[in-house]
């Protein structure tokens, strides 16, 4: 008994022991976890108290000024920049200790691997100082389970349904059975969704990321003035890099009579561009869910905040009586939230890792 | 220089031709964008045993697919960087020299980076619609 007081190595050890093992037997006690993000462009951290978000924060300069500035030969990465405050930046605003969390979950793929690396190794390093659990998190189960979160004052849907990831980086459409029963049944052969739009912009000579500015542009245009082909894909997969191809011929062509047609015509352009997009993915969406017999459609990733598509997603509630479900905007974008709620989920089921894991850039739902 | 004419219908034994021909495995494919970059690498990426060409959702910086020995094949498209910085960011350096085949668009993008043996590849299209090629 002496060494608990005398000695801090003794002191802790058995203190850590005590904490460690109820927290994983007491599920309906406070359950924080610290959830890592980085399969991509942004470091993500955020921090959850039972399925409620305390804080989700994303690098950003500001982080960086707030945290004393990047370090730059401590790191040649923005990742390796960025997590250390982004971690830092979190737990301060979830106003909560390292000490009180009860496991790190964080992104093992599929994304970039080496921006993988760097959350899966801090994960792993923290989890390790701390004794605490590690969780690893497939990024797209968590794009689909972020509608799981719970503070965002909305339905949630009820399984089965069928979930459209629509990204910069991802198109698919997924059957979820359970929250870690899911199947992809239809995806992109090619480019995502959002680069279509991001490279149809890019051929009008819009700035990247030209996606939202079409969206914009397309409000005030005629979705029927042009007519662009729709892909002939199989199944419920999906194809977008030969509408761009065929943008960029039709540009072409009426350059040589215009050469300002863009720019006379930009409005109606974005709005038929739009229009075959959305109605490539719709055409998809429609044909899953009769296929499925399944009504319940939940969307996720940054394309859907496209007006386009909501108002396509309202038709078809009148149209063919499906429930549409979409995440609060800072949910549906890459970010460490839809990591945590996955994590927690898992969490409830003892569904660990061990250290041994490792980062994959592919890593099937 | 040589310069190859191939039209769609042509891809496949154009693919077979570069993977045979060409003097290393890292490709650089310069050309417009529609002049058929993407459809080309798929094409080579086929006959390198590839199966699927999907679940690699890397906002199409790099797709990673698996040849039929399980070896990695990387096809990189940098049209969105916007300097070299960026692709320093996401680790590039560790794919341009992992030896395995590299199938690069927009190579422009990150000129200063690249390895000195690198293989250029100049695409065009022709009046008639076909395609030269040549490296």
């Amino acid at each position: 008994m002496t060494g608990l007081i005398t000695g801090t190595g003794i002191k802790c050890l058995p203190l850590q022991a005590a904490t460690f093992i109820p927290k994983i037997h007491m599920k309906e006690q406070k359950t924080y976890i610290l959830a890592i993000e980085s399969s991509c462009d942004d470091t993500s951290a955020a921090v959850l108290l039972n399925g409620k978000v305390l804080s989700n924060v994303v690098a950003t300069q500001k982080i960086h000024e707030e945290y004393g500035g990047v370090v730059p030969e401590l790191a040649s990465r923005a990742h390796q920049q960025n997590i250390v405050p982004v971690v830092h930046t979190a737990l301060n605003k979830a106003n909560i200790g390292k000490k009180e969390l009860s496991a790190i979950a964080f992104t093992s793929g599929p994304g970039l691997l080496g921006s993988l690396l760097v959350g899966t190794s801090f994960a792993k390093s923290l989890a390790l100082a701390l004794h605490i659990p590690l969780i690893e998190v497939n990024h797209m189960q968590a794009h689909i389970l972020a509608h799981f979160i719970e503070d965002q004052g909305q339905d949630k849907p009820s399984f089965p349904f069928l979930a459209m990831t629509i990204s910069g980086g991802h198109t698919q459409i997924i059957r979820a059975d359970g929250f870690f029963d899911m199947t992809v049944i239809g995806e992109t052969i090619d480019d995502a969704v959002g680069e279509a739009f991001d490279k149809s912009a890019k051929i009008l000579g819009l700035p990247y990321p030209g996606g939202p500015l079409i969206d914009r542009y397309a409000r005030e245009g005629n979705p029927g003035a042009f007519a662009f082909p729709k892909p002939k894909v199989d199944g419920l997969d999906f194809s977008f890099s030969g509408l761009k191809t065929s943008i960029l011929y039709f540009v072409r062509k009426h350059q040589k009579e215009d050469p300002a047609f863009v720019e006379h015509h930009l409005k109606d352009i974005c709005a038929s561009i739009q229009y075959t997009i959305v109605n490539i993915l719709m055409d998809k969406l429609k044909k899953a869910s009769k296929e499925t017999g399944i009504r319940q459609i939940a969307i996720g990733g940054g394309v859907s905040a496209n007006s386009g598509i909501r108002e396509a997603l309202k038709k078809g509630e009148k149209k063919y009586g499906w429930k549409t479900y979409i995440p609060k905007f800072e949910y549906t974008t890459d970010n460490a939230a839809m990591i945590g709620i996955t994590g927690y989920l898992k969490y409830l089921e003892n569904d660990f890792s061990s250290q041994n894991v490792t980062a994959k850039a592919r890593f099937k739902v | 220089m040589e310069k190859i004419l191939y039209s769609l219908r042509e891809i496949e034994a154009v693919a077979s031709r570069v993977l045979g021909e060409a003097r290393g495995k890292t490709l650089l494919f310069h050309g417009d964008m529609g002049v058929g970059k993407t459809t080309l690498i798929k094409a080579m990426a086929l006959k390198l045993g590839v199966g699927d060409m999907t679940g690699s959702p890397t906002f199409g910086l790099v797709h990673e697919y698996r040849d039929k020995d399980g070896l990695p094949v990387y096809h990189f498209d940098f049209y969105r960087i916007e300097d070299e910085t960026e692709a320093l960011d996401m680790g590039v350096e560790e794919y341009l020299y992992s030896g395995d085949w590299l199938f690069i668009e927009w190579p422009e993008k990150i000129g200063g980076l690249l390895p000195e043996d690198a293989v250029d590849i100049y695409m065009e299209e022709l009046e008639d619609g076909r395609r030269a090629l040549s490296f």
